[in-house]
Order: structure tokens, then C-alpha cells, then sequence
């Protein structure tokens, strides 16, 4: 989640001594030289833009500790962004050496800020990374000579395997114990005699010094990669790995539930409570509350371990597959066509698949979009009409005792209400949408290391997130349904659940929990017998189609404003029912019109 | 596409024909295009343009940069 860590933001960081700044263009790979020096683990992933403040942490050289910091990614140091401002104030705040990592599969821009930074007078050594995927696509670079033009040293690396990281710490301590790099004070040091004038000019100038072309064998992914960006044969392919992920989330979901989790709770965790809260509890309300039907410790292990679990762990696996392999920008530049008649741009595709695993990391992420109104639209697009894994999982597992072409009508269904949402939002809102302009990474296998590191910390934080909230909505069930209070609610709104939607009266703990978590609008359901296929649908389509859960109104007034908030809630809750109620009405008109 | 547009004849590099190297004359004042070298005398290679409205593929050095038409329509070449 991009969410990790970019709110540590600590004006204190530019007092601290001993500073070691990580530098570089976005996507170079800054953040794996930053796990691999410090042991810390960072999320990384494979497109730009993924550090939006920076990180910390403790380096050795020999037997002295250095802070080094993980500066995030800049093109320049002309602090026209959040970013590069950042960036800036970093040098200015006297670090002791910086480690500058440049990409050589695109030399002109990195050594261009290269170049840049040596205007600040601190000591730099240059990695030059991705050295093998370079000569891959057919550029050998010079080390030596770039060393020389830069008036620094220049170490090779390939920062995934691990390569040349020894001699980079050597070089820097050196550096630093020297005080001798590029401090452009001596006549005999070439950076010294730089010529005045555009950095551009310079840095081509270098690059084609350096750069030698050489047979270049693209490798498979290379070509695969490649192929993935024109339509034919990217479509297929995108579409392919679409279908494969939704098979592995939902089949291996299903296998998880069904083979595993569920016989677990069924069998062992359910009677292993049962038994021993019976043997100290009398019978009564209490005990009905924690072990009955509904009970705490019934629906509490069924809910979150058989049926949330196995999805969130899944989606997971899948998405940062995705995200690490540069699949996910591929996608961005197929559909931009498409998202560009929705009135958004290509880019934001990732942060609406992203909303798909959950809706808090989508509307933080919806922070990479460029004008205020994208930003409005994707996060309202994403309330509206993705479900997050946990509702998708439990709408899976609703759908799985009908019939899958539920499940295609449903994926149709919010398809189409995304579709209309975005186009009235982007004519309707006030403001600009700046057109795509992406970077396309090189496709690349995920580091294996970094891809677990990155689901742990992604697990952990679904874990401690939604713990809370789930368990509210639990013992808010548990009491609603062995209370009796529930039947007392519901004559209240039979006009809506029974008249309207045609659910039965059961169907209300939906719609009451559904407010504290999305799951949990549909999860009830599940638990009524007797449901018709209609019935699951339109409860199906209330679900999918109502307010967003509590976390996600905390975040949208967060980063937006309780105006906000309030409306994009109210708009979910009118759309759900009218929605819903008019799929209901139609069928059952059709249908007697089908009887008569 | 490349039928399509001919009749244009226009200089964007939208239009231009696909697997040429071009000198860029123009572009619009956009940091992310200068940050990415999209910037006046530099050399791109034109890859592809997609269709129904889609974005423009081109080669700077060896990164691929997709941008999306009406920024792609404003940047102008030459051969």
C-alpha cells in the first residue's frame, strides 16, 4: 500500500547528522539499494512514483553508522513537484555523501540529474544499475569513461541480484573518509572545468560518449513485454492475465474456503469454543449471543477466517504480482482509449484495480493523479462501484450456490455503474484532467524476497486495519439477531427490504452492517435459507452498490473534506436501493408478464 | 491508423508514421514531459499511435513512454 510510508514526514530529518541521501529518477530501483543496505524492508514496486516522502534508516560503513535516507524519486532538481521539493530540501540540509543511482537502460536523463546534483558540492558516488538489462536491449556502457565524465566514482550494479553492492559501500566510505570525490576544487578533476548551459546538452554528450551498441538478445519477457503494448497481441494478453487473476483469486479462494478453512471452523474452532463456553455459561441470552447461530464465536471465525481471509491473502499475492512485474502500466496504456471516454486517463486504471483489494489504499494512492478532479472521480468511482476483495469474496461465495452467470451479470453491472459514474462526474465536476503520460518499465519476473516482504507487510496491515471493524460488526450481529432486537427493527423497514427489494426480513442485519464494513452487507445474507436467485442478486447489487464502509468515510474525509464524505454516501445509498428495487421490479414484471 | 491520419498531414508526432526516429521542433510546457526528455531537439523514435483515441507510443533512448493523445497531438517533429 502506498499508504506504508508517506506519512512519516518529519521536518526533523534534515537536522540529523550522518546523512547518507539514496538519490535518483523514479524507478530506478532506489528502494531495493535501500532494503539491501539497511535490512529494511520497503514497498517497491515496478512504475514510477511509489515513494512519495522518503524513508530512513541505519547504514554501516566499517564501524561507523550513517543515516541513509531513501530520497524519493526526482527527474530533476527543480523543485516543480512535491517530490523534487523534497529532494531539495535534502541537499540543502548538508548530508555527508550522497549515492546516486542511475538507470542504464536510460542514460541521457539520468546523468542529467546526475549532473545536477554535483551542483551542491557533497561528495557522490554513482551506481549505475540495471547494467544487465541494458545490454540486453543492446547499450553496453563504459564504466570507466563514465566515471571520468562525471569526475566520480561510478560502481555497476544489478541492484535485484545483489551485485556490486560490496563495492559500493567500500567506494562510499572511502568517499566519505576522504572527503575526495567530486568536490570540483581541483583543476586536475574534469566535473570542475563543467561547461555552463543546459544540463541536457551535457548529459547527451556524455551518454553518447559512454554508450556503446552492442547485439543486444532481448529475452522472452523483454519481447513479451514489448507485445504487451500494441493491441494485437496486448488485448488478448491483458485480458488473459485479467481472467487468470480472477481465477486464481475466486478458484483458489473457493479450494482455500471449502477444502480448507471451512471444515477448520466447522469442525474444530467452532466446537472447541462451544464446548467450553457451555461448560461455565448457563443458558440464556448471553450464551445464544456468544455461541448461537449468530454467535460471536460462531459467525466470528466463519465470517473472517473462511470467508475474508482466503480472498484478501489471494488478491493480495496477485496484485503485487502485478504491481512488481510492470504489468499493471501495460494496462494503463491498452485501456486509456477507453478510460479517456470515461473522462479519466489510462494511469488511473491502477488505482481503480488497486481499490479492488481495498478502497482506503485506492483513495490514498488517487493521490498520483494529477488535477484535483481525477482525483474526485477515480476515489467516487472506486465507492461506488468496485467492491473491495473482502465483498468480493463474500459475494463469490453467495453466488456460488446459484449459478456463475450471477457472478458475470454482477461484473457487467458495476462495469456499467463505473462507466456512468465517471462520464456525468467529468462533465459535471468543475476543472481539468491532465491526458496519460507514463514510463513503461521493463516487464521483469518480481525479485522473490522483495514480493514476500511486501505481502507480509500488506497482510499485517490488513490484519490490525480491519480487525477492529469486522469484530464491531460481529458482536453488533450477534446482538441484533439472538436479542430479538432485529424483528423489532425490521418492521420498520419491510416497506423497503420485503416490498421494495423483495429480500426477506432477514436481510435488514445486511443493510445495518453493511455501514460498518462492505463484506458485511452481503455476508448475512448467506446465512438466509431459501433464497431465490433474484433475491441473492438484487441483495447482490444493494451490497455491491451501498455506502462504502466506516474507513473509507474516515478516509475520504480525510483527504478530501466531509462534504465530501456525506455526499458520495448519501449518493451510494440512494443508487443502491433505486438500482436494486428497480432490477427487482423489472424481473418480477417480466415474469408475470411471462406467466400471463 | 496510419491510412487514416496521412491525409492530415500534420507534424504532431501522433500522426507520424510508425518505426521512424524524429527531432522533436516543439512541445507543450509540461514537466513531466521535460523530466521524462521529452524536450525540444531531443530524438524519440515514434513506435505506435492507438487507436480510437488512444495514447502515442514512443522511444526515448530505451524507455518507452505511452502518452496520451491530446498532449501527443501538441508535441511537433521533423523527420
Amino acid at each position: 500500500m502506498s499508504g506504508c510510508h508517506e506519512v512519516n514526514y518529519d521536518t526533523k530529518v534534515f537536522d540529523k547528522p550522518n546523512k547518507i541521501l539514496l538519490m535518483g529518477n523514479p524507478n530506478v530501483g532506489k528502494s531495493v539499494f535501500f532494503s539491501n543496505m539497511t535490512g529494511i524492508s520497503v514497498v517497491s514496486s515496478n512504475f514510477a512514483g511509489t515513494t512519495v516522502s522518503y524513508t530512513e534508516g541505519k547504514l554501516k560503513l566499517a564501524d561507523e553508522t550513517y543515516n541513509l535516507i531513501d530520497v524519493p524519486g526526482t527527474y530533476s532538481m527543480e523543485a516543480t513537484s512535491e517530490a523534487e521539493e523534497v529532494a531539495v530540501q535534502f541537499m540543502n540540509s548538508k548530508p555527508v555523501a550522497i549515492l546516486c543511482v542511475l538507470d542504464a537502460t536510460n542514460l541521457e536523463r539520468n546523468i542529467k540529474l546526475g549532473l545536477e546534483l554535483q551542483n551542491y558540492n557533497v561528495p557522490i558516488v554513482y551506481a549505475l544499475n540495471m547494467v544487465d538489462v541494458a545490454k540486453r536491449h543492446g547499450v553496453d556502457v563504459n564504466v570507466n569513461l563514465l566515471s571520468k565524465e562525471l569526475g566520480a566514482p561510478v560502481i555497476a550494479t544489478v541492484a535485484v541480484k545483489g551485485e556490486g553492492f560490496d563495492r559500493l559501500k567500500e567506494e562510499l566510505y572511502k568517499l566519505i573518509k576522504g572527503g575526495h570525490g567530486a568536490c570540483n576544487k581541483c583543476a586536475s578533476c574534469p566535473a570542475s572545468n563543467r561547461r555552463e548551459g543546459d544540463s541536457w546538452d551535457r548529459a547527451r554528450e556524455i551518454a553518447k560518449r559512454v554508450r556503446k551498441n552492442v547485439d543486444g538478445k532481448l529475452s522472452f519477457i523483454d519481447r513479451l513485454g514489448n507485445n504487451m503494448l500494441k493491441p494485437w497481441p496486448g488485448i488478448p494478453i491483458a485480458l488473459f492475465i485479467i481472467m487468470i487473476s480472477l481465477a486464481a483469486v475466486v478458484g483458489g479462494g473457493e479450494v482455500l474456503r471449502e477444502g480448507l478453512l471451512l471444515p477448520l471452523v466447522n469442525n474444530i474452532l467452532v466446537p472447541f469454543f462451544k464446548s467450553i463456553l457451555q461448560s461455565f455459561i448457563p443458558e440464556g441470552i448471553l450464551l445464544n449471543v456468544l455461541i448461537g447461530e449468530y454467535g460471536i464465536f460462531v459467525i466470528g471465525f466463519e465470517w473472517i477466517i473462511a470467508l475474508i481471509l482466503p480472498y484478501v491473502f489471494l488478491f493480495y499475492i496477485v496484485f503485487s504480482f502485478l504491481e512488481d512485474s510492470g504489468i499493471l502500466p501495460r494496462l494503463s496504456v491498452l485501456f486509456d482509449n477507453i478510460m479517456r471516454k470515461m473522462g479519466i486517463q489510462g494511469g488511473s486504471i491502477i488505482t481503480i484495480l488497486m481499490g479492488y483489494g481495498c478502497a482506503v489504499p485506492a483513495i490514498i494512492g488517487s493521490r498520483v493523479a494529477t488535477t484535483k478532479k481525477e482525483r474526485l472521480i477515480v476515489s467516487t468511482v472506486v465507492c461506488f462501484a468496485v467492491p473491495c476483495i473482502s465483498q468480493t469474496g463474500a459475494l463469490i461465495s453467495l453466488f456460488a450456490g446459484f449459478s456463475p452467470i450471477l457472478l458475470v451479470l454482477m461484473i457487467l453491472l458495476s462495469l456499467a455503474v463505473m462507466a456512468i459514474v465517471s462520464s456525468v462526474l467529468s462533465r459535471r465536476l468543475k476543472g481539468t484532467i491532465d491526458p496519460m503520460v507514463i514510463e513503461i518499465p521493463n516487464l521483469l519476473l518480481p525479485n522473490g524476497k522483495a514480493y514476500g516482504k511486501k505481502l507480509m507487510i500488506r497482510m499485517k496491515h490488513f490484519l490490525v486495519e480491519a480487525e477492529v471493524p469486522m469484530l464491531i460488526s460481529i458482536i453488533i450481529a450477534a446482538l441484533l439477531k439472538e436479542t430479538g432486537l432485529l424483528d423489532s427493527i425490521a418492521v420498520y423497514l419491510e416497506p423497503i427490504v420485503s416490498g421494495w427489494l423483495g429480500l426477506p426480513k432477514e436481510a435488514v442485519i445486511a443493510l445495518i452492517l453493511g455501514v460498518v464494513r462492505r463484506e458485511m452487507a452481503v455476508a448475512p445474507l448467506l446465512a438466509i435459507e431459501g433464497l431465490t436467485a433474484l433475491q441473492a442478486f438484487v441483495g447482490g447489487t444493494v451490497a455491491l452498490l451501498y455506502l462504502p464502509c466506516l474507513s473509507v468515510f474516515g478516509i475520504l474525509s480525510k483527504e478530501f473534506n466531509a462534504k465530501v464524505a456525506v455526499t458520495i454516501g448519501v449518493s451510494t445509498f440512494i443508487s443502491a436501493f433505486l438500482v436494486a428495487g428497480l432490477i427487482n421490479q423489472m424481473a418480477h414484471l417480466f415474469m408475470s408478464l411471462g406467466i400471463a | 491508423m496510419k491510412k487514416k491520419h496521412k491525409t492530415e498531414r500534420s507534424n504532431s508526432i501522433y500522426y507520424a508514421s510508425d518505426n521512424l526516429s524524429y527531432i522533436i521542433t516543439n512541445t507543450p510546457e509540461l514537466g513531466i514531459l521535460k523530466s521524462l526528455g521529452i524536450v525540444k531537439d531531443a530524438c524519440v523514435k515514434k513506435m505506435m499511435t492507438h487507436h480510437f483515441g488512444g495514447p502515442v507510443l514512443i522511444k526515448v533512448e530505451s524507455s518507452e513512454i505511452a502518452i496520451g493523445k491530446d498532449i501527443a497531438e501538441k508535441i511537433m517533429v521533423r523527420g
